[in-house]
């Protein structure tokens, strides 16, 4: 068992989609496609879309910049009636979670309805952490 | 129109003021005057780097460097060519627009760069059109299902259309399209903005990145990150469509995720 092996989680509902890939900046754009097909076709508006993609962007390119060199990222997406959770996954050597107090952290906030991200200890190394960032989109309801 | 706004990138007038005069010489001179392609090579050449910059801020978006350079160079000949001292504006503002209107017309020419089929085109600018007119009448973006009734399409028709808006993302034809010419101008609403992202703890690094971007991105910036509106309202507000408010917020955060990670490494120690 290596350290790069993205944590597992529980299986979840049907419809949830997980997507494992190299924690590589050039993985961004099939990662926000992923986002931006899954809120399409769950019919968000076209401003929640874009929202979401942009989000999707912000936190993986967080999340990558921090992660070890050649480890795996892991990113999962649920969605339910009320709204579309991402999360998303890798393993580093930093200490802390990203701070929520950076630009790039505002513009998360703005874009999602809520955002965290949390530090877990790696279980196989003790050097090395997950870095975890959530955010979820919510359904816009409309009468 | 002010004179008094600034001709944009810092390159500006000290570089060229030597040839200020020569225009004047230029223009009183006769068609066949020898003198005149004499000194029509020297404001071409002098004003070279002019065209270069304005090609290099095109460059990026599909279309090969020395093309650019090419066809800025042209409107630059042009600009040379059709300007009249005696109008009382320099040089420089009626060359930046006659040079960028040459690049546009290029892009506009050699159209979508990515070879996207011509019924996903019309697909797209379709679905484009009428997610403006549903956010008129609905006072919100439109679901793609909205959209779909509107059209009398399916779904899945929409959901093709929106993807290949997203497939012609990196070379946007439109945003090289709408005007802006206004982004040489100095932003002035300038200072509010900056203040309210004073909270944010890399802002140093920050602003003068936000202040190196084009006017409308920054202005695009500051309406849905200080301001809160939706893209749909920035849409209305600048006269754009929101799916190219969303291809310009996309590309302005890239930039200053970027330049915010080239000062990383002192942040750390």
């Amino acid at each position: 068992m290596t350290e790069t092996q993205p944590p597992t989680h529980e299986v979840g509902a049907q419809d949830d989609i997980e997507l494992r890939l190299g924690a590589n900046l050039v993985h961004l754009p099939v990662i926000r496609s992923v986002a931006a097909s899954i809120a399409m076709r769950a019919d968000f508006d076209l401003d929640a879309i874009a929202d979401l993609r942009l989000a999707v962007d912000e936190a993986c390119s967080t999340l990558i910049t921090r992660a070890e060199p050649g480890s795996t990222m892991v990113c999962r997406f649920t969605i339910d009636d009320a709204e579309l959770r991402f999360s998303g996954a890798v393993v580093s050597s930093a200490g802390e979670a990203p701070s929520t107090a950076s630009f790039g952290w505002r513009v998360l906030t703005t874009l999602a309805d809520s955002a965290s991200s949390w530090i877990e200890p790696g279980a196989h190394n003790g050097q090395r952490n997950w870095v975890h960032i959530e955010l979820a989109k919510r359904k816009p309801a409309f009468t | 129109m002010t004179e008094s706004t600034t001709h944009g990138p810092r390159n500006s007038s000290d570089d060229y003021d030597h040839l200020v005069p020569l225009f004047e010489e230029f223009v009183g001179l006769a068609e066949d005057d020898p003198r005149r392609a004499e000194l029509r090579d020297e404001l071409v050449t002098g004003h070279l780097p002019l065209a270069e910059h304005i090609a290099q801020r095109f460059s990026g978006r599909g279309v090969a460097k020395e093309d650019l350079e090419q066809v800025a160079r042209v409107g630059l000949i042009n600009a040379v060519d059709r300007f009249d001292p005696g109008r009382g504006t320099d040089f420089l503002s009626f060359a930046v627009p006659t040079v960028m209107g040459e690049v546009r017309r290029h892009f506009r020419d050699t159209g979508w760069i990515i070879r996207v089929p011509r019924r996903l085109k019309e697909l797209h600018l379709s679905i484009n059109n009428a997610s403006t007119q549903l956010s008129q009448h609905l006072g919100r973006a439109p679901t793609p299902s909205e959209i779909a009734e509107h059209l009398g399409l399916s779904p899945e028709e929409v959901y093709e259309g929106l993807e290949a808006g997203n497939a012609y993302h990196s070379m946007s034809l439109d945003e090289v399209l709408s005007g802006d010419t206004e982004n040489l101008a100095l932003g002035d609403t300038l200072g509010e903005d900056d203040a309210a992202l004073e909270g944010v703890e890399n802002h140093e690094t920050l602003q003068p990145l936000v202040r190196e971007l084009p006017e409308r991105e920054r202005k695009i910036l500051a309406l849905r990150f200080v301001h809160n509106m939706t893209q749909s309202q920035i849409a209305e507000r600048i006269g754009i469509s929101q799916m190219h408010v969303s291809r310009l917020l996309a590309r302005t955060l890239a930039k200053l995720r970027d330049g915010l990670a080239e000062e990383r490494p002192d942040q750390e120690s």
